[in-house]
C-alpha cells in the first residue's frame, strides 16, 4: 500500500458540487486476471478450511475463538492478507481483501471482527504511516499471525468525540521516550494482541505556542505498565475479545511514534477510512446469505398448503433483501477499486458504503429471524446469533449517526468553502476576477447544461435520467442550505442527515449503473439483475426525493418540541388513563 | 526422489448434470470442475514423500484449457512443476490412448514415483494408472493406503476386500494408484498460492507427443444418460411379529441382503 499523495480527486465530493465525475467510477473497476485467480484461489483455501475448523454457535456459546482456528488462520497466511510481500504477506489489494473478508464473515462474525482488528485497523496505521525500520520490525511478525494487533482510540470519555481522547504521551528530558498514561475502552483484541496503535495527546510547538495535539505511538502490549482488562460481555460477536486498555507510565521509545508529531487524528482517520470499507464488504457478505437463507427456509416451509415463499408478502422481503444486497455490493467494491488507486478521496464513498451495507444487513437480519417465524427466534436456528452479531456494525468504527454527519459536513466542505470565496470575491470583485469567472463559467454551466451521466447504456436510460435529477438536487439543496445556515450548518443535524441520505443513495444508483452499464458494454447479459437494478434505483430515488422535499418542509420544530417534553419530564408525560 | 502425481480434473460432486446435444457427454457449460477426489490424496502423498525424501513433484494433466484453474491449485499446495498436455478439442474415452498419451510426455523425465488416484470420479475406468507402469515398464501396486519408501525399495499397504489388507515390497521406480483418504490433505496457503504463479507449466499439444494411435479407441460411446430415482419408501404395517416376518421376507426376496 504505497502511500503516495491524494489528489482532490473524489466523486462524491464533486456530487456535492454538481459536478458528476463519471471518469471515476466509469467503467465499474474489475480486479486483473491474476489477482482474480489468486483471489479465488485464496477463498477455495478459506472454505475448504472454514468448513472443517469454524463452528460459528460454538463460538458464540464459549465467547472465545479456539486457539487452533487462529493458528489454522495464521498457518495459512490469513493474518497477512493485505501486508506487502516484502514483509511477509500476501499483498492483496483493498479489493480482494474484503472479498476474503466477506467470506470470513459468511463463517463467524467474531473471527471476521479479530480478522479486521489486527488485519484492517490494527495494521493499516503502520502501513500508511509507518517509517521503513518501523515496517521492517512489526509487519513480518503480524504478516505471520506471531503477532496480533489492535486499533486503540476510543476512551470511556471519548467515542464518537474521538478528538476528546485524554490519554496523554509526554516527551521525556533527554527526549528518548515518551511516557504514556491513560486508559482505552472497547478496545478489540485487546487481551489477545501483542502491538497497538495507540493515539494520545502529545504537546506540540506551533508558531511558538504549546498545543495539545493527538500523536500515534506503536505501542507493545508487553511493555512495562501496558495492561488489558477483562473481556467485555456483548450482546454479539461475543467470541471477539474486547476489552479496555490502561497505560501506567509507559516508556514508548520516540522511534514508536507513528506518523509526524501531531498528526495522530489523521492517521486515526484514515485508518478508519480503510476499515470501514473492510466492515461494509463483511457486511455484504452477510446481506447475500441472510437473502439466501432466508429463501431457503421460506422454500421449505409449507402453511395453508403451500411453500411460504410464494406468498407475495414475504416475496417482498426475499426481493428488497436481493436488492439491497445487489447495490451494497456494487457500492463497496466500487469503493474498494478507487482506495486501491492510492491517489483518489474515497472517505465519503467509504463511510456511505458502511452506513448503507451495515444497515441493509441489520434489514436483512430482521426479516430473516421474521420469515422464519418462531424457529428464526429459537436458539437452535442460526437466525437469532445472526442478529445479534450484525448489530455492532451500526456502532463501531463510526457510528451511522456519526458518519451520516460527517458525509454532510465532508461533502458540503468544497462547496462551502467555495462560497465563502465567491461571497468574498462578490465584495472586492477586482482581487477575485479569477474566482468570480470559475464561479461564472459553473454558474453558467448550471444553468444551461446540469451535469448529466453521459453515453449510458438505454437500457439505464430511466435510472440515469432519475440520477441526474437528483444529483441536481443535492448540489441545489446544498446551495441552499449553505446560503441559508452558512458555517452554522454545523449545528443543524436534521438538514445533514436529509443530505446525508440523498448522498447515500445517490452514490448507490451511481454504482450500480456504472456496474451494469459496464457489463452491458461487454456484451454480456444483464437480464438476470435488472429486476434488482430497477427496485433498487427505485426505491432509492423516492427516499432521495423524500428527504430533499424536507429539507425546506418538514416538522424539525416539531422534532424539537417533542423532544423538549420529554427531555423536561421525569416520565413519559402522557397516560390515556389519567387525563 | 523424483515424483509424479497423474492428476484429472473432474466435476463437482454436487454439480447438476445435463446430457449435452449429441446425447455422449455432459453438457460441460455452468458446470464447475475440481480435482479428482482420489488424485487428491495421491498429491498430498507425494508432497509428504517429497517432503519426507528431497526432491520434486510433478502435476502431470491431461485435459482442456480449464485444468490449469486445478494445475495451480496442485502447485499452491506446493508441487513445483507441472506438465499439461492441452487436450482441447480431443474426445476419446479410451483410458489405453490416455495412458500412451501421459507416457509420451513423461517418458523422458525418468520418474522414481508415479502416484495417481484410484479411480477417476467421472469414468470411473481406475485403469490409467495401472495402463501407464506396464507401458513405462514399471512395477505398479492399486488401492494403495500407506507408503514407506526404504533405500530404492517402496513397501506400500494395500486395502482388499472385507477389511483386508496386503503389505507388498516394490522395487522403484514404480506406479501407485492411491486410495482416498489415506492422508489427511493440507490447505493451500497465501503463500502457496502466490508462488504458484513464478512455478511452470509446460504445455504440450497432443499433436506434439507424437502418438500415431492417439484417436484409436477400443471404446465407444453409445449414449449417456442420467439414472431415474427408483427408491420407494415402504411403510410396514400390523403387529411386531408381523412386520418382522414381512421385514425379512422383503429383505431376502426383494432386497437380496440376507
Ligand atoms: C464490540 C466493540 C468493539 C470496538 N472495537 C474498537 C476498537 O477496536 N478500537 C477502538 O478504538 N474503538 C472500538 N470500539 C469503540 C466504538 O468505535 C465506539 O463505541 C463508537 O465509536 C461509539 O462511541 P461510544 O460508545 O462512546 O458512544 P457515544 O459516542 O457515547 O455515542 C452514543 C450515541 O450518541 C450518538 N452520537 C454521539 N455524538 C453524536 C452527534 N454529534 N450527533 C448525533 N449523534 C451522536 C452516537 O451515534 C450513538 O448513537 C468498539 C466498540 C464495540 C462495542
Amino acid at each position: 500500500m504505497a502511500k503516495k499523495d491524494k489528489t482532490d480527486v473524489s466523486f462524491m465530493k464533486s456530487l456535492f458540487a454538481g459536478v458528476i465525475d463519471q471518469e471515476t467510477i466509469f467503467p465499474y473497476p474489475k480486479l486483473p486476471q491474476d489477482e482474480q485467480e489468486n483471489l479465488d484461489m485464496i477463498l477455495q483455501a478459506w472454505n475448504e478450511f472454514a468448513k472443517d475448523a469454524v463452528d460459528s454457535p460454538q463460538i458464540d456459546r464459549d465467547k472465545k475463538i479456539p486457539k487452533e482456528v487462529l493458528q489454522g488462520m495464521a498457518e495459512l497466511g490469513f493474518f497477512g492478507l493485505s501486508i506487502p510481500e516484502q514483509y511477509g504477506g500476501a499483498g492483496l489489494s483493498e479489493t480482494a481483501y474484503c472479498r476474503v473478508f466477506e467470506e470470513v464473515c459468511n463463517y463467524d462474525a467474531s473471527l471476521a471482527v479479530t480478522l479486521g482488528a489486527h488485519a484492517s485497523i490494527g495494521t493499516n496505521g503502520l502501513l500508511l504511516y509507518g517509517t521503513e525500520k518501523q515496517k521492517q520490525k512489526y509487519l513480518p511478525k503480524l504478516a505471520s499471525g506471531e503477532w496480533i494487533a489492535a486499533f486503540a482510540l476510543t476512551e470511556p470519555g471519548a467515542g464518537s468525540d474521538a478528538a476528546g481522547i485524554q490519554s496523554k504521551a509526554v516527551l521525556n528530558d533527554k527526549k528518548t521516550h515518551f511516557i504514556l498514561n491513560g486508559g482505552k475502552m472497547w478496545i478489540s483484541n485487546g487481551s489477545i494482541s501483542d502491538l497497538w496503535t495507540v493515539f494520545a495527546k502529545t504537546d506540540v510547538i506551533e508558531d511558538g505556542v504549546i498545543k495539545e495535539k493527538i500523536s500515534a505511538f506503536l505501542v507493545e502490549a508487553k511493555w512495562p505498565g501496558c495492561s488489558a482488562g477483562k473481556p467485555e460481555d456483548k450482546f454479539g460477536i461475543r467470541g471477539s475479545d474486547t476489552t479496555a486498555l490502561n497505560f501506567d507510565n509507559v516508556q514508548v521509545p520516540v522511534e514508536n511514534l507513528l506518523g509526524p508529531l501531531g498528526k495522530g487524528f489523521k492517521v486515526a482517520m484514515e485508518t478508519l477510512n480503510v476499515g470501514r470499507l473492510g466492515l461494509a464488504a463483511g457486511n455484504v457478505g452477510g446481506c447475500k446469505l441472510l437473502t439466501q437463507m432466508a429463501a431457503d427456509y421460506a422454500k421449505n416451509r409449507k402453511q395453508f398448503g403451500q411453500s411460504i415463499a410464494e406468498f407475495e408478502i414475504i416475496k417482498d422481503k426475499i426481493a428488497n433483501m436481493a436488492a439491497d444486497a445487489y447495490a451494497a455490493e456494487s457500492m463497496v467494491y466500487l469503493t474498494s477499486a478507487l482506495a486501491d488507486r492510492h491517489t483518489v478521496d474515497y472517505s465519503l464513498e467509504s463511510a456511505i458504503s458502511k452506513v448503507f451495507a451495515s444497515e441493509a444487513l441489520w434489514r436483512a437480519a430482521n426479516e430473516a429471524m421474521q420469515i422464519a417465524g418462531g424457529n428464526g427466534y429459537s436458539t437452535e436456528y442460526p437466525f437469532g446469533q445472526i442478529v445479534r452479531d450484525a448489530r455492532i456494525n451500526l456502532i463501531f468504527e463510526g457510528t451511522n449517526e456519526i458518519l451520516r454527519a460527517f458525509t454532510a459536513l465532508a461533502g458540503m466542505q468544497g462547496p462551502g468553502e467555495y462560497l465563502k470565496k465567491i461571497g468574498k470575491a462578490l465584495r472586492d470583485p477586482i482581487k477575485g476576477f479569477g474566482l468570480l469567472t470559475e464561479f461564472a463559467v459553473q454558474k453558467v454551466r448550471d444553468v444551461v447544461t446540469k451535469d448529466t451521466l453521459k453515453n449510458i447504456a438505454p437500457e439505464l436510460k430511466e435510472q440515469a435520467e432519475r440520477f441526474n435529477d437528483f444529483a441536481d438536487e443535492l448540489q441545489s439543496n446544498v446551495e441552499k442550505v449553505l446560503m441559508k445556515y452558512g458555517k452554522e450548518i454545523i449545528h443543524h443535524e436534521f438538514i445533514q442527515q436529509r443530505i446525508a441520505n440523498m448522498a447515500i443513495d445517490l452514490y448507490g444508483m451511481a454504482a450500480v449503473i456504472s456496474r451494469v452499464d459496464s457489463k452491458i458494454k461487454d456484451s454480456k447479459s444483464v437480464e438476470q439483475e435488472m429486476p434488482l437494478v430497477q427496485l433498487y434505483c427505485d426505491a432509492a430515488w423516492r427516499r432521495v426525493r423524500r428527504e430533499a422535499r424536507q429539507i425546506e418542509n418538514n416538522l424539525d420544530k416539531q422534532r424539537r418540541q417533542a423532544c423538549d417534553l420529554i427531555y423536561n419530564s421525569k416520565q413519559i408525560p402522557f397516560d390515556v388513563f389519567h387525563e | 526422489m523424483k515424483i509424479a502425481i497423474l492428476l484429472k480434473q473432474v466435476p463437482v460432486k454436487d454439480a447438476t448434470l445435463k446430457v449435452n446435444g449429441d446425447g455422449l457427454w455432459i453438457d460441460e457449460d455452468n458446470v464447475t470442475f475440481e480435482i479428482n477426489e482420489s488424485d487428491h490424496y495421491g498429491l498430498e502423498e507425494a508432497l509428504r514423500l517429497k517432503e519426507k525424501h528431497d526432491g520434486e513433484v510433478v502435476v502431470v494433466t491431461m485435459g482442456p484449457e480449464r485444468v490449469k484453474e486445478s494445475i495451480k491449485q496442485a502447485l499452491a499446495k506446493g508441487a513445483d512443476r507441472a506438465i499439461h498436455i492441452n487436450s482441447s478439442g480431443y474426445s476419446n474415452p479410451d483410458p489405453i490412448a490416455h495412458a500412451k498419451l501421459l507416457c509420451a510426455a513423461i517418458k523422458d523425465e525418468n520418474f522414481d514415483l508415479i502416484l495417481s488416484g484410484l479411480q477417476s470420479d467421472d469414468l470411473g475406468y481406475g485403469q490409467t494408472g495401472v495402463l501407464v507402469a506396464e507401458m513405462l515398464g514399471m512395477a505398479h501396486a492399486t488401492l494403495v493406503m500407506e507408503t514407506d519408501v526404504q533405500d530404492g525399495k517402496i513397501k506400500v499397504k494395500r486395502e482388499l476386500e472385507g477389511g483386508w489388507f496386503q503389505s507388498v515390497e516394490l522395487p522403484l521406480p514404480a506406479v501407485l494408484t492411491i486410495q482416498s483418504g489415506l492422508n489427511q490433505i493440507r490447505y493451500a496457503t497465501i503463500k502457496g498460492i502466490m508462488a504458484a504463479k513464478r512455478k511452470e507449466i509446460k504445455e504440450i499439444a497432443i499433436s506434439d507427443l507424437g502418438v500415431s494411435d492417439a484417436d484409436a479407441s477400443g471404446i465407444q460411446m453409445h449414449k449417456i444418460y442420467l439414472p431415474v430415482k427408483t427408491k420407494q419408501t415402504v411403510v410396514l404395517e400390523g403387529d411386531t411379529a408381523d412386520i418382522v416376518s414381512k421385514l425379512v421376507d422383503k429383505l431376502k426376496n426383494e432386497a437380496k441382503v440376507l
